[in-house]
């Protein structure tokens, strides 16, 4: 796709604004009724809608009426909410509740529902939501260009796995027109290159171990398990980081900036900062929209406000994710850590003060490790199949250790941690600003050996025989 | 009340909250002038303000606000 769009709209650039984002906005429906023509028109209509809401809050408002704009926000809130309720949560409710009916002996047969669920639909829900709630807080104006705002909606490097741009920053980059820049271009291509390792070389890399181990895990042992928890939560990240570089790098090349996702989320020295570097569109998003508000809504509570604010919102987090228990627990049980964290805060302060701790290399490397593995159970939880499979595994952890299972796996043992240490060697170098740059290099050999190098090694060791990535499903 | 006077009174406020020995907000401090002034003693701070001057804010004025500026905005049109 971004090989058909970006040279017809770079061939655009130069000219008027408008035409770059009609051309866009064609691409984006392409793309996207490609992935599923059926739901295009639920896209369509939504944005409609969407637009006519946003004029009438910035109408209402204008004319002093909060009243009415709060309720036209308030429609599209429950709107946004009911959409993806209904295509992504319904199917889910009807079966517990036929299974539940089915346990007192009532037939409940007939109660299947099968519904197709809108590629995207998690994505572009919040930023249609986002986008009335901005309007109604004043923070920014209502757009009269439905090209624009469609294109917000839409735009095709994001609208299947985000990043969840917000409207303040994105509807204004479309009034100007984007100019051809050489070193725009140049440092997008790097940037999805770099996703595209990550893709490929780790994520798919390791994919078949963690799927052979956590499907099946009567079949193995603590050892295998533990493993595979470290794995799963390297490759959702290389998985999802990778796709987010790709978009992010994709709409560099078109000359539009898209908010980062990622901040190299395994230097987190603790579980608050770990979610403040981990799938940060989400996270903020949920933060401004909900966290915030419950939170000054509780504020006579005091700390139990806060935790009631965090947990809520942790949840929320989780069931993003789709209808099943086990993203429901995830979020319990990082909202849990969460309030732990914040209710350690003060004290731990105190007591790094007064041991000396607040400089100790050792001390915050070990805090980064306690945070990993904590993340590493969250992540085998997040992907078991279920409840009972999690506390299958982890009670095999605790009490069941054995040989590693290797069967097959020398390329996931060689090529995958050789992926992983080349990562884990870049994100140390950006964190601690050692100050290498290989693909910035200020010598164009540098820069050119380093490219060459990585598209051989990627051509050489990926796996690539398509597999799609993981917030595909979301 | 001077705008002045409130500005003194925030200032005692933030000291007490944020166990700070001493500042001075002017219109455009924010949290991210403020090492201490993170998500959590926000809260707090609109806690002891409400207290403090004996007014109710609602959740649109808080989330609006960009700076101590606009804070003192609110507080002077409700006393």
């Amino acid at each position: 796709m971004a090989l058909i769009a970006v040279p017809m709209y770079t061939a655009l650039m130069h000219n008027r604004a408008r035409y770059q984002n009609v051309w866009l906005l064609l691409a984006s429906y392409v793309f996207y009724g490609y992935a599923d023509w059926r739901t295009l028109p639920l896209l369509a209509v939504t944005t409609v809608v969407y637009y006519a809401l946003g004029i009438g809050i910035d109408r209402a408002n204008k004319a002093g009426a909060a009243r009415r704009a709060s309720w036209l926000t308030a429609a599209g809130v429950v709107l946004g909410v009911g959409v993806l309720f209904y295509f992504k949560y319904l199917g889910f409710c009807v079966r517990q509740f036929a299974e539940l009916f089915s346990q007192f002996g009532l037939d409940t047969s007939g109660a299947t529902f099968a519904i197709v669920v809108p590629v995207g639909i998690s994505f572009f829900t919040f930023k249609l939501i986002s986008y009335v709630i901005e309007v109604n807080r004043e923070t920014l104006a209502a757009t009269r260009r439905l090209d624009e705002f469609a294109l917000y909606v839409a735009f095709f490097p994001t609208i299947m796995s985000g990043p969840i741009d917000r409207p303040g920053q994105f509807l204004p980059q479309l009034k100007q027109p984007r100019r051809a820049d050489a070193t725009a271009i140049a440092d997008g291509a790097k940037r999805v290159l770099w996703g595209w390792f990550a893709k490929v070389c780790i994520a798919d890399r390791l994919m078949p171990y963690t799927d052979a181990v956590i499907n099946n895990p009567e079949h193995h042992n603590g050892a295998s398990i533990t493993l595979a928890a470290v794995l799963y939560l390297i490759q959702m990240y290389a998985d999802f980081a990778g796709y987010s570089d790709m978009a992010i790098g994709t709409a560099q090349m078109l000359g539009l900036r898209v908010a980062e996702n990622f901040k190299r989320p395994f230097f987190a020295r603790n579980i608050a900062e770990y979610w403040q570097r981990w799938h940060i569109t989400l996270t903020t998003w949920l933060t401004d929209y909900v966290f915030m508000p419950l939170n000054i809504k509780f504020r006579s509570l005091g700390m139990t406000g806060l935790y009631l604010a965090t947990m809520i919102n942790l949840l929320l987090i989780g069931m993003w994710h789709g209808p099943n228990w086990t993203y429901a627990l995830f979020g319990i049980y990082h909202g849990v850590l969460l309030c732990v964290t914040t209710a350690l805060d003060r004290p731990r302060k105190k007591w790094e003060k007064r041991h000396g701790l607040r400089q100790a290399q050792w001390y915050a490397w070990l805090r980064r490790l306690l945070t990993f593995v904590l993340c590493c159970w969250g992540a085998l939880l997040f992907r078991s199949n279920s409840i009972g499979d999690f506390a299958l595994m982890t009670g095999k952890m605790i009490s069941e250790w054995g040989p590693l299972y290797t069967q097959g796996t020398t390329p996931i043992f060689s090529l995958g941690l050789l992926s992983i240490l080349i990562l884990a060697g870049k994100e140390y170098n950006d964190e601690m600003n050692k100050g290498v740059h290989l693909l910035h290099n200020r010598s164009r050999v540098i820069r050119l050996t380093t490219v060459t190098l990585l598209v051989a090694f990627i051509v050489f060791t990926g796996v690539l025989e398509g597999a799609t990535f993981i917030y595909f499903q979301f | 009340m001077e705008r002045s006077a409130i500005f003194e009174k925030l200032n005692d406020i933030f000291c007490d909250v944020l166990d700070l020995d001493e500042v001075t907000l002017d219109e455009a401090t924010s949290a991210d002038d403020i090492d201490e002034w993170d998500s959590l003693s926000h809260i707090q701070l609109i806690v002891a303000i409400e207290k403090g001057f004996g007014i109710k804010f609602s959740s649109k004025e808080i989330i609006t606000w960009k700076n101590v500026g606009q804070m003192v905005d609110s507080i002077a049109a409700k006393l």
